[in-house]
């Protein structure tokens, strides 16, 4: 197995407060990571780090074998890695195939991105990757005028379009009700499993995470819970995992 | 007594109040009250100025006169704000500071457009009019360039704080997915304001339809210039054709507008 990310004794701390203590884990290429663990548990700084936005206080990450310090050209890192966060990251006053076709923006020079908004360029990308997330009749349609769970489906069409090779995904489905989740989860699975694409996600859902995911790393406290195959978790270890303190 | 009723703290904004209108009360007694505090002749032209809103001058001359001014009116306005436009997207850009990244250039360069902004509004238009007049003279370039200067100012600012306020996280979303800071300009930026920023340009046009009107005083022709002359021969009749044909152009402009936004923001 070929390792996609490797990760050795990553701290990160605000301030004062310690968001993660030496952190430690290799995910191999195709694998399916869920993130799970309570509220301030450093899932949103784990993916934060991972995807280059923070810097890690200590430790070093290794994406490809490549220190990711070295990745600092954003365009380049834009075909390594692609991030899907809650609705909010697409543009709403924009028709959908432009928030689509933004995924061809590492590729494309400022002339022919600007060109793009009169006379799409490209535009069989954005057209096959609206089809493959169910979205065929909502090209030229205002994004905000999309609901939450289609708004998601442009967002997850935005990154076949930018067709990275690890996807991090920071609570891809926290907004949307139980059926629209579990469609937007099956379709993020599906297309990583289809692009033989590495995927990392943070969920709330320890259900979702252990039907849709091979791995569960749970975070508590800033430090690795239990890093194990979904198959092998059991309530035991989730209930203690989510158990407050004062109880424990 | 309870000793927290006698806190200043409590009461500050009492205390103000009272000394503001003790300021009001006195100031009264510093006015001469005689009979010269208003015109005496005041009242009787004011009631004929009155009297002429209902009788405008619409004979033939008058209204095509009315019509030409307004033309020239409109045309300063609007050749006015298309340099507006140029000067507050440049400048607005800069000095929202969203083409650098953060660090030190952005610490000099929004700070120094910011700065050039503030100065071009800083002075009115009417003072930048008589400055022009009397550098390049009675020249429609003179009303243009002294509209387009404070207006820039205004309209650069307002675009630079809109930039500055919209939402971080679908630009970051670009940026994730490879967009250059222009790029990002051009699919994040830009869109996000569209709206706003035109329906504000529009207020803006309304406006300097106004200012070109007034700015017609100084000598550069226009309803303005026309409304100045009528009074002079005191032919109220004719004051009022002008005025009236002054907000019909501010009431199409608005109209424009309204359709405009409606358009942008379904």
């Amino acid at each position: 197995m070929q390792e996609a990310i490797s990760i050795t004794q990553i701290s990160k701390s605000y301030e004062r407060k310690i968001a993660l203590s030496s952190l430690s884990f290799t995910v191999n290429k195709g694998e399916l990571v869920a993130l799970i663990g309570p509220s301030g548990a450093g899932k949103t700084t784990l993916l934060n780090l991972l995807a280059a936005i923070l810097p890690p206080s200590q430790g070093h990450i290794l994406i490809d074998r490549q220190p990711l310090s070295e990745l600092m050209d954003h365009k380049k890192r834009a075909k390594k890695i692609g991030i899907i966060r809650q609705q909010f990251d697409l543009v709403g006053e924009l028709p959908v195939i432009h928030n689509v076709l933004a995924g061809r923006l590492s590729e494309w020079g400022i002339f022919k991105s600007i060109l793009s908004m009169l006379v799409p360029q490209d535009k069989e990308y954005a057209v096959q990757a609206l089809i493959r997330v169910g979205l065929t009749d909502k090209l030229y349609e205002k994004t905000s005028s999309l609901s939450g769970g289609e708004q998601q489906r442009v967002a997850l069409a935005r990154l076949l379009v930018q067709s990275p090779e690890i996807v991090l995904a920071d609570e891809p489905v926290a907004s949307l009700d139980p059926a629209r989740a579990e469609d937007v989860l099956e379709l993020l699975v599906k297309i990583a499993l289809e692009e033989n694409q590495t995927l990392i996600a943070s969920l709330h859902s320890v259900e979702y995470a252990r039907k849709y995911f091979d791995r569960l790393i749970a975070l508590k406290d800033g430090e690795i819970f239990f890093d194990l195959p979904a198959s092998s978790v059991t309530d035991d270890h989730i209930n203690s995992l989510y158990r407050l303190k004062e109880l424990s | 007594m309870d000793k927290r009723w006698l806190n200043f703290e409590l009461h500050k904004r009492k205390i103000l109040t009272l000394i503001l209108l003790l300021a009001f009360m006195l100031s009264l007694f510093f006015v001469e009250w005689h009979s010269n505090l208003i015109h005496s002749g005041g009242f009787i032209t004011a009631k004929q100025i009155a009297a002429a809103f209902f009788t405008p001058d619409l004979s033939g001359d008058i209204l095509l006169l009315a019509l030409e001014s307004s033309w020239t009116t409109l045309s300063y306005a609007a050749a006015g704000m298309s340099l507006v436009i140029i000067i507050a997207f440049f400048f607005g850009i800069f000095a929202s500071g969203i083409l650098v990244s953060e660090g030190k250039i952005k610490r000099y360069i929004r700070p120094l457009f910011r700065g050039q902004l503030g100065i071009m509004r800083a002075i009115h238009e009417l003072v930048w009019a008589w400055l022009f007049v009397a550098s390049i003279g009675l020249s429609s370039f003179a009303a243009i360039f002294a509209l387009a200067i404070p207006y820039g100012g205004i309209l650069g600012r307002i675009f630079a704080d809109m930039l500055e306020d919209i939402p971080r996280e679908p630009i970051k979303a670009l940026e994730a997915a490879g967009a250059s800071k222009i790029q990002a300009l051009w699919y994040g930026y830009l869109p996000m304001v569209r709206a706003s920023i035109t329906s504000y340009a529009m207020y803006r046009f309304e406006c300097a339809i106004r200012s070109s009107a007034i700015m017609s005083f100084v000598g550069i022709g226009g309803l303005g210039y026309q409304i100045q002359l009528s009074l002079d021969d005191l032919h109220y009749d004719e004051v009022w054709t002008f005025v009236f044909f002054l907000i019909a152009l501010v009431l199409i402009i608005d109209l424009w507008s309204n359709q405009l936004r409606k358009r942008l923001v379904q």
